[in-house]
């Protein structure tokens, strides 16, 4: 009896998640027919584009102890990951998929890249133990920034780039695994999803939003 | 204290601590603090008494059940003439001027225009194709905020007379069967069902509700530990994880965060306002 009953519980949810897929794919074509029709009526532009993660206002402290909001990032591409500093699991096989993304470079490209670390772990990464973490695991000080903020503006974050968390057991946090790429307007043009994986594609979508 | 009498057992502490004094003081305090607390309430909430939430899923290492502290929420789902004072105060949370990285194409879809909500969203039903941004912006423009998943539930799980609601078989029964009706194209007026037993109407029956961390219901996606992967919560045994199989409507509520972004704008899906003691 159960089991037929719970199929049907998960049928149904898999249905409203289907239904929402479609939504989420029609509401990007929606989206993209807009910006156009809006550069088309060439009416007043915005400060930052529609879909521009730099129209948050949240602020942020970097590993400098430098208070900084997102719009900071702006001007050149970024590369973002959202992690904390006493993942055991899952972060540093990400942070190895960044400083691979880098080493991928060219470095007239990478001069031009952003890396930019954002921790869930609002209690224990705070700026000192961000700069910590810079030294161990030995990022450049130049276009890496390590960020920590208040719990409500990772979490705004994490939604705005579809990161889905919670804090699990044991001081850890459960997380999606997904590496963004901004353009230098803050918008996301490309997500990778995954530990380990092929990061040409990412590489190439850099090497298209820099001057080369 | 086996065999010690009562009045040796009162001898023994300061008068203070004695119980029959004690006992009165402590009911003339309870007295007092519960008219505080009443007059204290904002306007249209309710308190959810202390009480605990059981996730549907967890790893070994955590714990059944988490302690959620009393807290305030809106009697009622907010409502579209609420929303209509919020995009008048906010009109850059007007329909046509709604960025879409903070609401979809299908933002107040419903609505006749942007301060006009028109017959196909009338003004006491719940304001639905709202984003979390939106509801989210909405709860900072009250003062307020949106409940967390542990807060929604443990209020949500309260039927009409018990807050454990998870034990009245009856109660479940009549969730499960708002779950089998389809959403009606224009929605009802909020507050027409039973109240619960903290005074809160439509938790169930009339829209899903967003809550502050939907995001952290980890459907796919990273599985430390083991807790949270597709095929735990999919496969045949995939049932073993979940606190308890027969929640369907529980299961859909995980399910149906679990497959939401921050920007989604759906016709059943609105939204509450939480504050804290």
């Amino acid at each position: 009896m159960n089991t037929s009953k719970l199929s049907f519980a998960l049928a149904a949810a898999l249905l409203v998640n289907a239904h929402l897929l479609r939504a989420a794919e029609l509401n990007t074509n929606a989206a993209v027919r807009s910006c156009c029709a809006a550069k088309e009526a060439g009416g007043l532009r915005p400060a930052y584009a529609d879909k521009s993660l730099y129209q948050v206002e949240s602020q942020w402290t970097t590993d400098g102890g430098k208070p900084i909001r997102l719009r900071g990032l702006a001007g050149q591409p970024q590369v973002m990951l959202m992690f904390f500093s006493k993942c055991t699991s899952a972060c540093p096989i990400l942070l190895n998929d960044l400083k691979r993304i880098s080493a991928a470079l060219r470095p007239e490209q990478r001069a031009q890249v952003g890396f930019t670390l954002v921790s869930f772990d609002t209690e224990r990464d705070t700026p000192a133990a961000l700069a910590e973490y810079r030294q161990a695991w030995d990022l450049p000080l130049k276009n890496w920034t390590l960020l920590s903020g208040h719990s409500d503006d990772v979490l705004e974050l994490a939604a705005l780039l579809g990161v889905k968390y919670r804090k699990a057991a044991a001081g850890q946090f459960a997380h999606s695994n997904v590496i963004t790429v901004l353009n230098a307007k803050g918008e996301i043009v490309r997500q990778q999803i995954g530990l380990h994986e092929d990061i040409r594609e990412t590489v190439q979508t850099l090497g298209k939003l820099v001057r080369n | 204290m086996k065999g010690t009498s009562n009045i040796q057992r009162q001898a023994a502490r300061p008068p203070w601590r004695r119980p029959a004094r004690f006992g009165r003081w402590l009911r003339v305090a309870g007295c007092g603090l519960l008219a505080f607390v009443l007059n204290a309430a904002p306007a249209d909430m309710v308190l959810i008494a202390n009480g605990v939430y059981r996730p549907m899923f967890r790893s070994a290492a955590e714990p059944k059940a988490v302690p959620v502290k009393a807290f305030y929420l809106d009697a009622l789902p907010v409502t579209v003439n609420d929303f209509l004072g919020f995009v008048r105060a906010n009109p850059r949370w007007q329909r046509s001027r709604a960025k879409r990285i903070f609401a979809d194409e299908s933002y107040l879809n419903n609505w006749a225009g942007d301060l006009d909500p028109g017959i196909n969203a009338p003004a006491r039903s719940p304001v639905t194709y709202v984003s979390w941004f939106a509801a989210k912006a909405f709860a900072q423009w009250k003062g307020q905020r949106l409940p967390t998943v542990a807060e929604w539930e443990c209020a949500a799980s309260a039927s009409a007379t018990r807050p454990d609601g998870e034990n009245d078989p009856r109660f479940q029964a009549q969730i499960q069967q708002w779950y089998s009706r389809p959403t009606p194209a224009v929605l009802p007026a909020a507050g027409a069902d039973t109240a619960n037993v903290f005074g809160a109407h439509d938790l169930h029956g009339l829209v899903w509700e967003w809550v502050a961390d939907f995001n952290s219901a980890l459907i796919s996606g990273d599985s430390r530990e083991g807790g949270f992967s597709d095929r735990r919560f999919f496969c045949g045994g995939g049932s073993q994880g979940a606190r308890d199989p027969g929640d369907y409507p529980g299961f859909m509520r995980y399910a149906f965060r679990g497959s939401l972004q921050a920007d989604y704008c759906v016709h059943n899906l609105g939204f509450r306002c939480a504050h804290d003691l």
